[in-house]
């Protein structure tokens, strides 16, 4: 019979409770800041421009993976619509693309949990890929036109970057409290 | 309650699992009937509208991100500077050099040019206003290419303003805010623009794909465009005035012709807004209506006539000496358009003649141009073609 969890063993273990506002508000809040740094107009030389990767990908597929929750997909639908309006997309542009990560990652997630870093990191990829196909898909739909497949690949490559953010929300977060077991 | 056992709340058995993915499930659906109810394509300043607000509060913050960056960049401007200050002047002396002999050829075309439009009584574009802003924050990737400008609805900017800067054309404005607007880039994919080849007068379709060589679409005419070509826009449909620089024809790998932009020769940081509005937002469009051919070129002069012809003329000359008196009062600074030749007396300036089947007709047209170009010299008065009545 499983011993209920009740007030004593929760003070004992109060020190490792990890709230929402630490692994979903404050995350969602740097890929909020980040996202309107790297859109700062800052002219570079040499032509150089800052790079513009989606950094709520990285959320969309650590969020499910570190403990299933009620509110994480409603923050990152939010977050979805802060890049539609932001980078001036469709509205629901963001919002399909990033929740659609978060479902099939919220699928799969008892196949990747345990796994050794460099396989989730190389489904984070794939999810990554996935997700620029997609965005490809819809953006032909809605204006008739192809884009460029080249730009495409540039952002793929740059939100690359985001790699090492959902290395670490992973590290930190995916252990760091029993109930998330 | 028994201390340690679980309260009513806690009993409850939340299927979490489930219960997330109905909620994603729902979200989803959410999102696709957002992404289905907004058509860019169609964007409309008022579609714009709920977006407006945050352009609003995202403007101010991104300005305020740039800000300290323009610093720095001035800072080590200032270093470069110094630092290659010789060379820098030994190239613009070689630059100085060069360009004054092409300001003098400039300077005699722009004389005769003056000099053939008076003669055709052509009514040249009026000064467009324009409103400086910086670009505070863009975003350049694949599927949106947009920009917001710290200038707004206060400054006079308005949906569908064009928006240029030192090298060409950028974009239009599709959202207005009170002190920000959000600039659709020519490289968006929904974005299409009008142009004009300059050397052979071929009009095509710059279509954007996201990236920063547009594509050339429906180019009309047989072997139209070549590579280096010069892109103008073409003015038709009225959202942009004609003859704004965009870029050169280039070849692509995937076998279309692209354009090179000039905007791609460096960041795009200060930039202008004309205060250009669409034909359609004209409140009198019949300013539009242009007069036919035969009532704006010269008469052809009469094979035989007598003395008594060219005496008529000379008086019709003469006579047509007090229309100047009341001619530039027609003259509205309207777009490029022929002028209706003023044939009737001053008390009906705004109402269409027959042409003038008599020679006075360059006289009038110079005066009449006159408060549209302002001459460098004075200009003889163009006789040439009353000579012939005179001569005989």
């Amino acid at each position: 019979m499983r011993t209920p969890i009740n007030k004593n063993m929760r003070r004992g273990l109060a020190g490792k409770i990890i709230g929402p506002h630490e692994w979903i508000g404050i995350p969602a809040l740097l890929a909020m800041a980040a996202t309107l740094i790297m859109a700062t107009n800052i002219p570079l030389p040499w032509g150089l421009v800052l790079p513009e990767p989606v950094w709520p990908l990285a959320l969309a597929f650590s969020w499910p993976l570190i403990r299933p929750s009620y509110i994480a997909p409603f923050v990152l639908a939010a977050l979805g619509l802060f890049l539609d309006f932001f980078w001036g997309a469709p509205l629901g542009f963001y919002v399909l693309l990033l929740m659609i990560v978060f479902s099939i990652t919220f699928l799969i997630r008892s196949y990747i949990v345990g796994q050794d870093m460099t396989i989730v990191a190389g489904v984070y990829v794939m999810s990554l890929i996935g997700f620029f196909i997609l965005g490809t898909l819809l953006t032909t739909l809605y204006a008739g036109q192809v884009p460029r497949l080249l730009g495409v690949a540039e952002q793929m490559f740059a939100s690359l970057i985001t790699v090492p953010v959902m290395w670490w929300l992973l590290d930190k977060y995916l252990h760091a409290d029993v109930r998330f077991q | 309650m028994p201390y340690g056992e679980k309260s009513s709340f806690e009993a409850i058995k939340v299927p979490l699992t489930w219960g997330v993915m109905v909620i994603v499930a729902g979200l989803c659906i959410i999102g696709v009937l957002l992404f289905l109810g907004d058509r860019r394509s169609d964007m409309t300043e008022a579609s714009y509208g709920n977006r407006a607000g945050f352009d609003a509060a995202a403007g101010p913050a991104n300005n305020l991100l740039s800000t300290p960056a323009h610093w720095v960049g001035g800072i080590a401007g200032w270093f470069d500077d110094y630092l290659f200050a010789v060379s820098e002047n030994r190239r613009l002396r070689k630059e100085v050099a060069d360009l004054t002999q092409y300001k003098n050829s400039f300077l005699q075309a722009k004389e005769l040019n003056r000099r053939y439009e008076t003669l055709l009584q052509l009514r040249t574009d009026p000064e467009v206003a324009m409103v400086t802003a910086r670009s505070v924050s863009v975003s350049r990737g694949p599927f949106n290419n947009t920009r917001l400008i710290n200038a707004g609805r206060e400054d006079g900017v308005k949906f569908g303003h064009p928006v240029i800067n030192e090298q060409g054309l950028i974009g239009r404005v599709v959202g207005t805010g009170g002190q920000v607007s959000r600039v659709l880039s020519v490289t968006d994919v929904v974005s299409r623009v009008p142009v004009v080849i300059s050397r052979t007068d071929a009009r095509a379709i710059m279509a954007g794909d996201g990236g920063g060589y547009p594509r050339l679409e429906f180019v009309r005419g047989k072997d139209a465009v070549k590579k280096g070509d010069q892109v103008l826009t073409s003015g038709d449909g009225g959202i942009f005035p004609r003859g704004l620089l965009v870029g050169e024809v280039v070849p692509s790998v995937d076998g279309v012709w692209r354009i090179n932009l000039y905007t791609n020769r460096g960041p795009i940081d200060m930039v202008k807004v004309l205060k250009y509005d669409d034909f359609s937002n004209l409140p009198d469009y019949t300013i539009l209506s242009t007069p036919p051919v035969t009532d704006v070129l010269p008469p052809p002069p009469a094979p035989a006539q007598g003395q008594a012809a060219g005496q008529g003329a000379s008086s019709a000359a003469s006579s047509s000496v007090a229309a100047p008196v009341a001619a530039p009062a027609t003259a509205r600074p309207t777009a490029t358009r022929l002028t209706t030749p003023p044939a009737t007396p001053p008390a009906q300036p705004a109402t269409r003649a027959a042409p003038q089947a008599t020679a006075p007709r360059p006289a009038q047209a110079q005066t009449q141009a006159q408060p549209q170009a302002a001459p460098v010299t004075p200009a003889p008065p163009p006789q040439a073609p009353a000579a012939p009545a005179d001569g005989d």
